[in-house]
């Protein structure tokens, strides 16, 4: 299915196309086997490569729509609807700000524009290095521990500007920490 | 649908139809004119979207889409009370308000819906009450190999989705995000070989109430007929 | 699993009896028992590095003890929450227990019992003579617990645990008595649906029930309020009872397909929910031949894909099929024509969670809980100012102000209550005027307000009400389907004032477009999202004109929020010489040292967060928030070696 898809592209879209993505579309290809192939399984397919690979690159789009016989442009206006759903790759650490109405009463938004400030991009983005992502969440039911913010899966409760700076530094020391680690490793094996 | 016959009184007026038809073609048929953009008569499962075509119904709270409310024995319908009137009126406000306005260069300039409704409705196309609402989007959308789009004029009424839905050929349009970002999408219509069937249907350009579907063909032409024009003007006056 | 024999009754009989030893084994257990809460909110607290402190205390001190994972309890003021089971002690409860304090309670208590750490107890779960129980503060007190009972007490992971506490004994008792007769008593005791419109159970049940094909029966778990998480509380701290609630409507209305939609953002809910259905298919509650009765069920899970308008009937069940989650216009209602045109029934997960207690003690034993109308409990997620916030059920018709002042503390740091906005971005924002009304459908609905399902927040005096108003417009726009003219449009306008407003940009007579709109959309809407969305609106701009107008005509926020109209500065009597608390905790450096070696805040850098404030030592607490900014009194700041070049300039 992928080869046909690849083989009907133009040579400079089939360019456009990096290493990376071709292996998330191949590994998408063969995942979508698990799933029946009716248009009622499109948003359990569509949470699985969500959640797996991060984001729905536009051919696992096309795949998914040939998988289960609609169009692209259904698969896509059915994507664009949910929040859930994210069309370029995430960052290694993605940010949620939660601005539920408990994390707004507390300043919630306070918290979002520190993080913009700190890591240097809006809201939706992603840092250049593809390390951070920063979006805003609709309530996470953590409302007594207001505000709250999930990095990666972890809830950070009752965050403040300061308790901000601290969450990007114990990422950036964890990254540090690991990199003198494979440093170590690499001398120790060479 | 049964076969009955039933009596209905629309706005004093008596009239007969098929019990359970719809209320609006029903009206129509009858000369009494109710506005709306989303609806079409081949249409099982209007979408009540527009909400142009609210009527009151004796005996019900609220005001409903005549589109969609089927006939039964008895009924008394108003489509011109104050209250609908004033409905309309909002609706037709908002509608226009995320409006672009530029009726002398756009392609459906006096066969726009809008612009019957405004009459209808006496409402102005540009509303002065409410402020502009200036959709984050260009002004064409073209990345399709036949169609172009125009975000700023489109009412999201959805009849070119629901009749390109009727058609088993060419690139499947769809409504795209959500809320105020909604629009008419040709998501993947550059990796979509049937996307240049489209040039032998075009019916999707031909529903659209307001000219924010054209074949690029046609807009081309078109643009080129205002420019000849916009010139020809400034010749004349020097 | 080899399944007993009998009638259903007889059968779980069997099945509660060895759950009732697995359960009681457990709790004479001779090595301590250490329950941690781990509910979403509780792992949000640090749950998982308290567990984590008790192990290495444990292995530290060669102590040995059970670690169990339980739901929540809904205190979540006191969270991370610990029951510890030490033998010859009734069950403690222990509150704000971090890893520091579980490697206290390891060494003073578990070790040798020597030491129960009354500094971080709460009280005992059971009678006691030497310990307070929680019977003696008033948030247990004054609350009744009937869906609640068990959360947090329990396993939620061990199905055991909830039949061992007369779980599935009302599923047994509906399947020897039939569906008709479920479906009878809860018509009789009136239970109105939970998720916010209130429209009786029984009644909606009937309907489908009338309709001669294949029945759905789904379970609405697509809680979005944003400030309401009962939902997920439930389906984390007690799955069991909303399963045994839905096999039990399933039974009512004789379905062929159940089903839970859970919204994304609820991982642990869903996780603990799939657990929950293997389990009770192992016992036979769930599957084939269901106890013997000759009922089959099968009960899948779908996962939402985060989208508020999902929680409408008919826009879930779009989403179920596959599509954008656009509601349709009724009739046909879901329950006559919905999933795959089948006769659908969505219910809350609250009003499920209900139903085993109603059939257990039956329909008058439900109407002798809350009002006449509103017979039974509400829960609510009582957020914001309070001092004790977390989840409370109690019985329908207490009135808001016993709800907030005696069961929840009152406003937090004694300051005064301005407004409750209760029922999510659909409900309304309440005055302290009417803190006497009721709490149940009718009453709310009265003055404009709605149960919906069931956030409550407190205001004080800081809270700007335009600027909430415009909070919840935000969420509301933002979760617009954009399918019809009035929801997708009008409420982006009335965003759009309202933000205006909170600018200090607002026009007076934008106020009257506020109105007109709001009510044009709630007439005009084509589903209950956009029906209701104005209520935030339209109940500020009735109890709270005059903050409107202070914005609009003084360019002023009453409560000091609007960033736009307020000011910080720093009072230089008050400020103490040396004193850096404020520096190190700005964002964005706006505070510098004055000549005098006291502090001042740029204004030009300051973006108003609010974090100096709360960084002052409270001995000083000399930064001032003004509105307009113009107060912002003159004192003659001078930035230290201004003369020779300030430090702003290197």
């Amino acid at each position: 299915m992928l080869e046909q898809i690849l083989a009907s592209l133009d040579e400079s879209e089939r360019e456009a196309i990096d290493e990376e993505e071709l292996q998330v579309l191949e590994r998408v290809e063969s995942e979508l086997v698990t799933f029946p192939s009716e248009p009622s399984h499109l948003l359990p397919i569509l949470q699985h490569i969500q959640a797996r690979h991060g984001y729905l690159p536009k051919l696992a789009l096309r795949l998914v729509a040939d998988y289960v016989g609609v169009a692209i442009g259904k698969v896509y206006g059915i994507a664009t609807f949910y929040n859930q759903f994210r069309f370029n790759p995430p960052g290694r650490n993605p940010i949620k700000v939660c601005l539920g109405t408990a994390c707004h009463v507390k300043g919630g938004d306070i918290i979002l524009e520190n993080f913009e400030r700190r890591l240097g991009i809006r809201e939706g983005e992603t840092t250049a290095d593809r390390e951070y992502s920063l979006e805003r969440v609709a309530c996470i039911g953590c409302c007594a521990l207001a505000p709250a913010v999930v990095v990666g899966d972890k809830v950070e409760a009752y965050v403040t500007p300061s308790k901000v700076e601290g969450i990007i530094t114990e990422i950036e020391v964890r990254k540090e920490m690991a990199a003198r680690e494979q440093k170590k490793n690499e001398t120790a094996n060479g | 649908m049964s076969e009955k016959i039933v009596t209905i009184t629309v706005d004093g007026k008596k009239i007969t139809a098929p019990e359970g038809a719809w209320l609006l073609p029903v009206c129509l048929e009858h000369d009494i004119y109710i506005p709306s953009l989303c609806w079409l008569k081949e249409m099982d499962d209007p979408p009540a979207s527009c909400r142009l075509c609210l009527v009151e119904i004796e005996g019900l709270p609220e005001p409903v889409a005549s589109c969609r409310c089927p006939v039964r024995e008895g009924m008394v319908v108003r489509t011109n009370s104050d209250e609908i009137l004033k409905l309309r009126q909002v609706a037709f406000r908002l509608l226009v308000s995320t409006n672009d306005g530029h009726c002398n260069t756009c392609i459906a300039n006096r066969s726009c819906e809008l612009q019957q409704i405004a009459k209808f409705l006496h409402q102005p196309l540009r509303t002065k009450r409410l402020r502009h609402i200036d959709r984050d989007y260009p002004e064409i959308i073209d990345d399709h190999p036949v169609l172009m789009y125009e975000p700023k004029k489109c009412v999201l009424c959805g009849r070119c989705v629901y009749v390109c839905s009727q058609n088993e050929r060419g690139y499947k349009l769809d409504f795209a995000k959500r809320g105020m970002d909604t629009i008419i999408s040709f998501y993947g219509s550059d990796i979509d070989p049937a996307a240049k069937e489209c040039a032998d249907c075009l019916a999707c350009t031909e529903i659209c109430p307001v000219g924010a579907l054209s074949s690029k063909e046609k807009w081309r032409r078109f643009i080129a007929e205002v420019r000849l024009k916009q010139e020809q003007k400034k010749q004349k006056p020097s | 699993m080899k399944q007993p024999t009998g009638s259903p009754v007889e059968r779980l009989a069997v099945l509660g009896a060895a759950a009732g030893e697995a359960v009681e084994r457990l709790r004479q257990s001779p090595v301590p028992v250490i329950e941690v809460g781990c509910a979403t909110c509780g792992r949000a607290a640090g749950a998982l590095e308290t567990i984590a402190g008790f192990e290495e205390a444990l292995a530290a001190n060669g102590v040995e003890a059970e670690i169990r994972r339980v739901g929540c309890l809904g205190h979540c003021y006191a969270e991370p929450l610990v029951t510890i089971r030490y033998p010859g002690f009734p069950p403690l409860l222990y509150q704000k227990i971090g890893p520091g304090e579980a490697g206290i309670l390891v060494r003073s208590f578990l070790k040798d019992g020597s030491d129960p750490c009354y500094e971080y107890l709460i009280g005992a779960l059971e009678p006691d003579e030497n310990f307070p129980t929680l019977m003696d503060y008033p948030r247990y007190l004054f609350e009744k617990r009937v869906v609640m009972e068990q959360c947090g007490l329990i396993d939620p992971e061990d199905i055991d645990h909830y039949l061992a506490a007369g779980g599935y004994r009302a599923l047994a008792e509906g399947l020897e008595k039939g569906g008709e007769w479920v479906l009878e008593e809860v018509k009789a005791a009136n239970l109105r649906g939970r998720g916010g419109a209130g429209f009786p159970a029984g009644r909606k049940w009937e309907i489908a029930r009338s309709v001669d094909k294949t029945r759905v029966i789904i379970c609405n778990g697509d809680e979005g309020d944003p400030g309401a998480y009962m939902d997920r509380t439930l389906l984390e701290s007690n799955p069991h009872q909303v399963l045994e609630g839905l096999i039990l409507a399933a039974l009512a209305i004789g379905a062929g397909r159940a089903l839970f939609y859970i919204r994304a953002e609820y991982p642990l809910a869903v996780e603990i929910m799939e657990k929950a259905i293997a389990a009770a298919r192992e016992r036979n509650l769930l599957g084939e031949d269901i106890l013997g009765s000759g009922f089959t069920l099968e009960v899948g899970v779908f996962k939402g894909s985060g989208a508020f308008v999902c929680g409408e009937e008919t826009a879930l069940i779009s989403s179920l099929s596959g599509h954008r989650g656009m509601p349709r216009p009724r009739p046909p209602y879901p329950a006559v024509a919905g999933l795959d045109g089948l006769p659908t029934i969505i219910n809350n997960v609250k009003t499920l969670s209900t139903v085993p207690a109603i059939i257990r003690n039956g329909h008058q034993w439900f109407h002798e809980i809350g009002t006449e109308n509103s017979p039974g409990t509400a829960i609510f997620s009582v957020v914001g100012e309070v001092e004790y916030p977390g989840l409370v059920e109690v019985p329908m018709g207490v009135t808001l102000a016993h709800l907030v002042n005696d069961i929840c503390g009152g406003v937090k740091d004694g300051k005064a209550l301005k407004a409750v906005q209760i029922g999510g971005p659909s409900g309304g924002c309440l005055p302290v005027s009417l803190l006497d009304t009721e709490i149940d459908f009718d009453s709310l609905k009265k003055v404009g307000a709605m149960m919906g399902s069931g956030g409550l927040v407190i205001m004080n005096e800081d809270t700007c009400m335009v600027e909430v108003a415009r909070y919840f417009t935000d969420f509301t726009q933002g979760e617009s389907c954009g399918k019809c003219t009035f929801c997708r449009i009008g409420t982006h306008h009335l965003r759009e004032i309202l933000k205006s407003i909170t600018i200090g940009e607002g026009r007076i007579e934008e106020l009257e477009d506020l109105e007109e709109i709001s009510t044009s959309v709630i007439k005009g809407s084509l589903c209950s999202l956009g029906k209701t969305a104005p209520n935030p609106v339209l109940t500020t701009l009735r109890f709270f004109r005059d903050e409107y107008l202070a914005h609009i005509e003084e360019k002023r926020c009453p409560a000091r929020m609007c960033r736009n109209l307020t000011a910080f500065y720093i009072d230089l009597e008050a400020c103490a010489r040396g004193c850096d608390a404020c520096v190190a905790c700005c964002p964005t450096e706006a505070i510098f040292t004055t000549s005098n070696r006291k502090k001042a805040i740029d204004q030009e850098k300051c973006v108003k967060c609010g974090e100096c404030v709360y960084a002052c030592p409270p001995e000083y607490d000399a930064v001032r928030r003004v509105s307009p900014p113009e107060l912002i009194p003159d004192q003659g700041v001078q930035p230290l070696d201004s003369g020779a070049g300030s430090e702003k300039e290197q």
